[in-house]
C-alpha cells in the first residue's frame, strides 16, 4: 500500500511517498509553490521514481498554505501538524521544531509523545522568512543556494536594522554602495532572519531536542546563527524541505488504518 | 427550525449592513440617533431621551483622514470610527457621539474629535479608576448627570426620573435575553456557528433594543423547542475587543469550531453583568461598571482576569482559548501575559492571535485556527 503527503508551500511544492510501514519511498521538491503545476509535477515525480501509478495511493493528505484549493486530496491538515508528524518521526525526542518557509516562520512545541502542544507563527509581513533571503540574494546577485557560502567568509558583523524586508533592502544598497563586503552583508542577512525567529522560540519556550525544517534550513550558515541566538544546538532534520510532505503521508497512513 | 432560520436571518440583515440599517432605523422610527463608542456608556440615557444608542465598532474603511491625529500604532477600530466621523460617514445618519477615555488612543480621541469632527456633537465621559468605592460611584453619577443634560440638548427633551427607569427595564431585559442566549449555543453549535452568533449579537447595535430584545426572546424560546444538535468539532471561549472581519469567523466553523462562549468587549462583556436592584438608576449604572470582571478596560486590582477566565472555560465545558488581541490594543495587551501563564499552569491550550479590522487576507489565521482545532483533537 501506498500513502502519499504533498506539502503545497508559498515558494515550493514538495511530496512524499510512504508504504504501510512507514518506509520512506521518495521525497521530492520543486520551488514553484502555490497556484503553478508545482503540485502535479512534484506528484508525477514522486509516483514515477517509486514505479507506481496515481490509482496505487490509498489515501492523499494535503498540506501547506496550498492545501485548500488542492482537490485532489482525501483530506488536507495543516503544515503545523504534518511538521509536528514529520519529525516526531524523523527525529526521536525532538521538543522545538523551527520551521522558515518560503512567505512565514513557525516555532512548534512538541510534548513528550511526539504531538503537537503549542505553536507560534510569524505575523504577515516576509520579516523572518525565506522571502528574505531570497531578496538577500538577488542584491548580493548570488544565486540563494550560494548564500551560505558567502555569508561563512564573513569577517565583521553588520547589522540590518530594518526589519521589514522592503526597507532592509534599500539598507543594504546603502550598506554595499558605502563600500560593505558582500559576505558581511550575507552574514546580517542571517542575524537578520534568525533574530526575528528567536524571538518567537523564546516566547513559545526553547526545549531540547530542537529541529529545523523546511527550505531555509538547507543554508548552514543561518542554522548555525540559529544555534548563536537561542543558545541551543540545532539538529536539521534529514532533507528539512519535505518534513511537512513527510508528515502529511504518516497521516495518510493513520487516517487510512482508522477507517 | 424554520423559525430559527428565519429569525436569524433577519438579524443577519442587520448586522452585515450598518450603515443601511442605522438609516432605515432612524427612517421607521423617526427617532435621533446617538452613536456609542466601546462602551459601558450610558445608553439608558439616551433611550430615556426618546432617542436610539448605535454602535460605533469601526468598519471596513479605507483610513486616510485619521492618521493626521492617530499614528500607526494606534487600534484600528478607533482609527475606523474617527475616519467615519472625518470623512462624514456617521453624519448621515447619527445626531451625535458619546465616548469615554478608557484608554490612551481614546483619550486622544475625546480631544481630537472637539476638533477634526466638528459637525458632530460630542458627549465625553470620563470614568475613575478606583471604581469599585462609593465616591466613585457618586462620581459617575454626576458623570451620567452631565451626560444627560447634554443629551437633552440633542433630544430637545427633558428625561423624568420614570423615562430612566423604563429605559432600564428595557436594557435589562435585553442583557437577560442576550445572556441567556449565548448559553443557548451549546445546544445548538451547528446552526448557531460562530458567524451566526456573532451577527446576532452585533444586531443589538441596530435595532430599538426593545425590538431587538422581543425578536431575541423568540428566537431563544424556539431554540429551547428545537431539539439538540449533535456536535463533533471542538468549543472554543474567545477572549478580546471583538472578532472580525467575517471571514476570520468563517474560519472557525470552515474547521467545526464551535464559539462556546465568550469574553469579548463586543459580546459578553456588554451584558453579563446583571444590574443591582436597589437604588436610583444612575447607581444601578454606576454599579454595573463597578460589578464588572474581567474587563481590560476597567482598572483590576487583583488582577483575576485569567482566574476568570478559567472559570469560564469550566463554565461553558470549552477545550481552550483563543486570544484575538485587537493590534495595539494596550489594555488587553497588558492582561494577555497575565493571564496566558495561568491558563497554561491549568492545562488550558491558548491559541494568540493578533487582529486587525481591515485585514485584507485571513489566509494565515486560518491555518492557525485549523492547527488550534488539530492539537485539541
Amino acid at each position: 500500500m501506498y500513502f502519499l503527503g504533498v506539502d503545497i508551500g508559498s515558494s515550493s511544492s514538495k511530496a512524499a511517498i510512504i508504504d504501510e510501514n512507514k518506509n520512506i519511498l521518495v521525497r521530492v521538491a520543486r520551488n514553484i509553490g502555490t497556484g503553478t503545476n508545482g503540485p502535479t509535477l512534484v506528484i508525477n515525480q514522486a509516483l514515477e521514481e517509486v514505479g507506481i501509478t496515481r490509482d496505487q495511493i490509498n489515501f492523499t493528505v494535503a498540506t501547506g498554505y496550498g492545501r485548500v484549493t488542492f482537490t485532489q486530496a482525501d483530506k488536507q491538515i495543516t503544515e503545523i501538524s504534518c511538521h509536528g508528524k514529520g519529525v516526531a518521526h524523523l527525529v526521536p525526542g525532538a521538543h522545538t521544531i523551527i520551521d522558515i518557509g518560503g512567505q512565514d516562520a513557525k516555532v512548534i512545541r512538541l510534548n513528550d509523545k511526539g504531538n503537537v502542544d503549542n505553536f507560534l507563527m510569524n505575523e504577515k509581513c516576509a520579516a523572518g522568512t525565506g522571502r528574505f533571503l531570497e531578496v538577500m540574494a538577488r542584491i548580493l546577485n548570488c544565486g540563494l543556494e550560494d548564500l551560505s557560502g558567502l555569508a561563512k567568509e564573513s569577517t565583521e558583523e553588520i547589522e540590518i536594522s530594518n526589519t521589514c524586508t522592503v526597507f532592509a533592502e534599500s539598507e543594504v544598497i546603502s550598506q554595499l554602495a558605502q563600500g560593505t563586503a558582500k559576505a558581511d552583508v550575507a552574514q546580517g542577512a542571517n542575524n537578520s532572519i534568525t533574530s526575528r525567529v528567536a524571538g518567537l522560540a523564546r516566547r513559545i519556550g526553547i526545549t531540547p531536542v530542537v529541529v529545523m525544517t523546511g527550505g531555509v534550513a538547507k543554508n548552514d550558515a543561518v542554522v548555525r546563527c540559529m544555534e548563536k541566538q537561542i543558545g541551543y544546538d540545532i539538529t536539521v532534520a534529514p532533507d528539512p524541505q519535505t518534513v511537512g510532505a513527510l508528515g502529511a503521508a504518516l497521516f495518510a497512513l493513520e487516517t487510512f488504518n482508522k477507517k | 427550525m424554520a423559525d430559527i432560520k428565519s429569525l436569524i436571518a433577519e438579524f443577519e440583515k442587520v448586522a452585515l449592513n450598518p450603515a443601511k440599517s442605522a438609516a432605515e432605523l432612524k427612517k421607521e422610527t423617526g427617532k435621533k440617533l446617538i452613536g456609542m463608542f466601546p462602551y459601558h456608556l450610558p445608553e439608558e440615557i439616551v433611550y430615556a431621551a426618546g432617542m436610539l444608542p448605535v454602535g460605533m465598532w469601526g468598519g471596513q474603511t479605507e483610513i486616510k483622514l485619521s492618521n493626521k491625529y492617530l499614528q500607526s500604532f494606534c487600534c484600528s477600530m478607533i482609527k475606523a470610527n474617527f475616519e467615519m466621523g472625518m470623512n462624514k460617514t456617521y453624519q448621515k445618519v447619527l445626531d451625535g457621539v458619546v465616548m469615554a477615555a478608557y484608554c490612551d488612543t481614546l483619550k486622544c480621541i475625546c480631544e481630537d474629535w472637539k476638533v477634526a469632527v466638528t459637525d458632530m456633537p460630542l458627549i465625553a465621559m470620563y470614568y475613575p479608576q478606583n471604581r469599585k468605592i462609593a465616591a466613585a460611584i457618586d462620581y459617575m453619577g454626576a458623570e451620567f448627570k452631565k451626560a444627560q443634560e447634554q443629551l437633552e440638548a440633542i433630544a430637545g427633551k427633558k428625561v423624568t426620573e420614570a423615562d430612566l427607569e423604563a429605559a432600564w427595564e428595557v436594557y435589562e431585559a435585553y442583557r437577560a435575553e442576550s445572556r441567556k442566549f449565548v448559553k443557548l449555543v451549546a445546544k445548538m453549535p451547528k446552526t448557531l456557528n460562530a458567524t451566526v452568533r456573532h451577527l446576532v449579537i452585533k444586531a443589538a447595535w441596530f435595532m430599538d433594543k426593545k425590538v431587538y430584545t422581543e425578536k431575541l426572546a423568540a428566537l431563544n424560546a424556539a431554540i429551547e423547542a428545537a431539539p439538540a444538535e449533535e456536535f463533533n468539532g471542538k468549543k472554543v471561549l474567545v477572549e478580546g475587543i471583538m472578532v472580525e472581519p467575517i471571514a476570520l469567523l468563517d474560519a472557525f466553523v470552515e474547521n467545526d469550531v464551535c464559539i462556546i462562549g465568550d469574553d469579548l468587549s463586543h459580546q459578553s462583556r456588554m451584558f453579563r453583568i446583571e444590574g443591582r436592584k436597589e437604588g436610583t438608576v444612575y447607581e444601578k449604572m454606576a454599579y454595573r461598571i463597578a460589578d464588572a470582571y474581567a474587563d481590560p478596560l476597567l482598572l483590576d486590582e487583583k488582577k483575576e482576569h485569567g482566574k476568570e477566565l478559567i472559570d469560564m472555560v469550566k463554565e461553558y465545558g470549552a477545550d481552550g482559548v483563543v486570544v484575538c488581541a485587537m493590534k495595539f490594543c494596550d489594555p488587553e495587551e497588558y492582561d494577555y501575559p497575565i493571564f496566558k501563564e495561568e491558563l497554561e499552569a491549568a492545562n488550558i491550550p491558548v491559541l494568540y492571535m493578533e487582529i486587525e479590522q481591515q485585514m485584507e487576507s485571513v489566509g494565515q489565521y486560518k491555518t492557525r485556527i485549523q492547527a488550534f482545532a488539530e492539537t485539541l483533537a
